[in-house]
């Protein structure tokens, strides 16, 4: 991936969401529809081309924390709200070279975090766990270590304490158990592909009433090698 | 994997045909001494060589003042000595030609910044000679197999089928009279202690090709070599059960390290995924590991998950089923076919629900054959649990009322007993399914005696039986994701 090296040799220390995202993109995980703008009738353009409602986004290499810093505005359903909406987002950024991010906008009340990160005594080892504002109080994570198979990848999934919500969920249908394992399997191969791939975020994947599943915020954290 | 034992690092170190030995004297409060009279005590059949500076004979035997005059090259050097005086000690055993080493001595790593330049000293000083090595900071190596027990305690039970790689210095060593109380044993242990050189996967690759080992425990604080260690025990897992115990995994242990998620990545739960990714049945406790791997090597491998319960008494019946649901276990309802077959065995008191409590049996070899007969060869079932009460007091009690002369009873009874502990591991050899007691009992009672001698693991209390037979349902669930 060209963009890595370009962001190491600029000195950066992560990649932005959208080169997060294609990175998770080629390596076949689902992510957003998305296009990457740098003025206001551009994005209007892109919402059209995604389809109304979107998600507009800050995108740049050092924001980490989208909802921290009011880079992110959902739900936008026609022309005129993704106007504002672009004004409210750029009026308020001082640093220079941020664009905007349009996406499309996933709904689901199931959302899951998937994870790699380097241990110096295992490489590097991918996390899957229950996502969401209750995440940290629960604390329903399980972990294996790259490499591992597509039948590891489903015991990861019965190993979730809160596996339920993977099946038919109120009303929801239940997630493809392969399609899921296929990612975690994917996460698994970034971590031994790129070596300059510190650590990986997936949060939030999120799982939508007909059971399909969309990484909808993804960080990659690079460290130079 | 390794395809024999031979080829083993450890092989000389279980096995040694010659072992050349510093640091015991005629002082019986060094530690070196006591280590020596460990070895001396279960009556190591191979050649012994004190090495010592100053005595002629050390514990009768005849002792050498350089590793140079002995008379062979021996298998293995066992070292009790000072820190300072380690070093040179590996150095003169790698000019004498010795390959192997289990130091002992302690004052490396564990000591920090001065220690950790120290071990790379030693570790490099044993590289020049091609001499691999345990420790150091460890116990030392057990295997009653082979009359040795090298280590800081006397071995008081017999060659056993458990074998254990730990990380805790003395911890092998301490476990020898606990075993002994349930009739079990070592096959073999490696104290592996700083890990400078031998590491646990070598300990795991060793005991999985071990045939006297049927199960593996694992004492772990902290897995070195991530990537072998997963795969080595893979491989073994396939083939032989591996319990693991694991310290260092609290909360408070270790900082977590993903970006948005860090706050979740207790290094437990890792560990927990990586125990799982690696075919390896976590336990709880020390009791527990040992619980584990006594129910996985005596008993028959269990296919699935489901469980019958049989007892003559409610209450540790309901609480074996409480805790077997716990443990993942279910209990199915008795097959049409069963029920009819143990009809005529159930009293109206009774209940053949699953637990099957049988409150009373006139004929106690109903309860000890023909009962759990009928119940294993159920179709809808993996496992069978059953309570053990007989005592031996009920049973002369019986002779006496029957009229048997005084002398004769203790004779009467001891045939019983005998006969019913045959009958019942006569069920558990026969049948394809795990046949697992629990009891109130010790092995005082000879009939819980006579039924652990004889391979039929009785565990103590419902719970931990329960868990144990959870264990070995995990086990076939990990063992069929790794085939």
């Amino acid at each position: 991936m060209e963009f890595i090296q370009t962001a190491l040799a600029q000195g950066r220390k992560s990649l932005s969401e959208y080169q997060s995202k294609q990175l998770l993109k080629a390596h076949g995980i689902p992510v957003t529809r998305e296009i990457l703008t740098n003025g206001v009738e551009k994005a209007v353009q892109a919402a059209v081309e995604i389809g109304y409602p979107v998600v507009l986004k800050a995108c740049g290499a050092e924001l980490m924390h989208k909802s921290e810093s009011d880079a992110l505005i959902l739900n936008l359903k026609d022309a005129a709200e993704v106007r504002a909406a672009f004004d409210q987002i750029m009026g308020r950024r001082t640093d220079t070279g941020t664009e905007i991010l349009v996406q499309e906008m996933i709904r689901g009340q199931r959302e899951l975090v998937v994870g790699m990160n380097r241990e110096p005594q295992f490489g590097p080892c991918v996390m899957l766990g229950l996502g969401g504002i209750m995440a940290e109080v629960l604390q329903d994570t399980v972990f294996r270590v790259a490499p591992f198979d597509h039948n590891e990848a489903l015991d990861m999934l019965q190993e979730l304490r809160s596996k339920a919500i993977l099946g038919p969920f109120r009303g929801q249908a239940g997630v493809q158990p392969d399609e899921l394992a296929r990612i975690l399997t994917a996460v698994g191969e970034i971590g031994l592909g790129y070596a300059a791939v510190q650590e990986l975020d997936i949060n939030p994947l999120i799982i939508d009433p007909k059971g399909r599943i969309t990484a909808v915020d993804a960080l990659v954290i690079l460290k130079s090698i | 994997m390794i395809p024999s034992l031979q080829e083993s690092p450890l092989y000389a170190m279980a096995n040694p045909a010659s072992i050349a030995f510093f640091g015991a004297s005629n002082n019986y409060g060094a530690m070196g001494t006591n280590i020596l009279q460990s070895v001396l005590s279960l009556g190591y059949a191979g050649r012994l060589y004190p090495v010592h500076p100053k005595e002629k004979r050390v514990m009768n035997l005849p002792a050498y003042g350089d590793v140079a005059d002995l008379p062979e090259v021996p298998d293995l050097a066992f070292i009790v000595l000072p820190t300072d005086i380690v070093i040179p000690t590996i150095e003169a055993c790698g000019r004498k030609g010795i390959r192997r080493a289990i130091i002992v001595s302690a004052g490396f790593n564990e000591l920090g910044e001065k220690g950790r330049a120290l071990q790379q000293e030693l570790l490099a000083a044993a590289r020049r000679h091609g001499l691999r090595f345990t420790g150091p900071n460890c116990i030392g190596v057990v295997n009653p197999h082979w009359k040795l027990n090298a280590t800081f305690l006397p071995y008081e039970g017999r060659p056993g089928f458990i074998g254990i790689a730990s990380q805790s210095g003395s911890f092998v060593t301490q476990m020898f009279n606990y075993l002994d109380r349930f009739g079990l044993g070592f096959s073999t242990g490696f104290s592996l202690g700083n890990e400078a050189d031998i590491d646990l996967v070598d300990g795991l690759a060793y005991l999985g090709a071990c045939p006297h080992t049927k199960v593996i425990a694992l004492y772990v604080e902290s897995i070195r070599r991530g990537r072998a260690f997963i795969e080595t025990a893979r491989a073994v897992a396939v083939r032989k059960p591996i319990v693991a115990f694991y310290v260092g995994g609290s909360e408070e242990g270790k900082r977590a390290c993903f970006s948005h998620t860090g706050a979740l990545a207790g290094s437990d739960r890792l560990y927990d995924g990586i125990f799982r990714q690696s075919g390896i049945i976590r336990a709880g406790s020390i009791e527990e590991m040992f619980d584990f791997c006594y129910a996985l090597g005596a008993a028959k491998a269990m296919g699935g998950n489901r469980l019958l319960i049989q007892t003559h008494s409610g209450g540790p019946g309901a609480a074996a089923a409480d805790a077997a649901g716990r443990a993942g276990l279910k209990l199915p309802k008795l097959a049409g076919e069963t029920l009819e077959k143990l009809a005529p065995y159930v009293p109206r008191t009774g209940s053949s629900a699953n637990p099957i409590d049988l409150t009373y049996t006139k004929n106690p070899l109903d309860y000890f054959y023909s009962i759990p007969d009928i119940l294993l060869h159920d179709q809808e079932t993996d496992a069978l649990l059953v309570y053990f009460l007989a005592s031996a007091g009920m049973v002369r009690r019986a002779l006496e009322g029957l009229g048997v002369q005084k002398e004769e009873v203790a004779l009467h009874a001891e045939k019983i007993i005998a006969d019913q502990c045959k009958a019942v591991a006569s069920l558990a050899e026969k049948h394809p399914k795990p046949l697992i007691g629990f009891s109130f009992l010790t092995r005082e009672n000879p009939f819980i005696r006579g039924l652990q001698d004889l391979g039929v693991p009785v565990l103590a209390g419902p719970e931990r039986a329960a868990r144990a037979l959870g264990a070995m349902a995990a086990y076939a669930s990990l063992r069929k994701k790794l085939l």
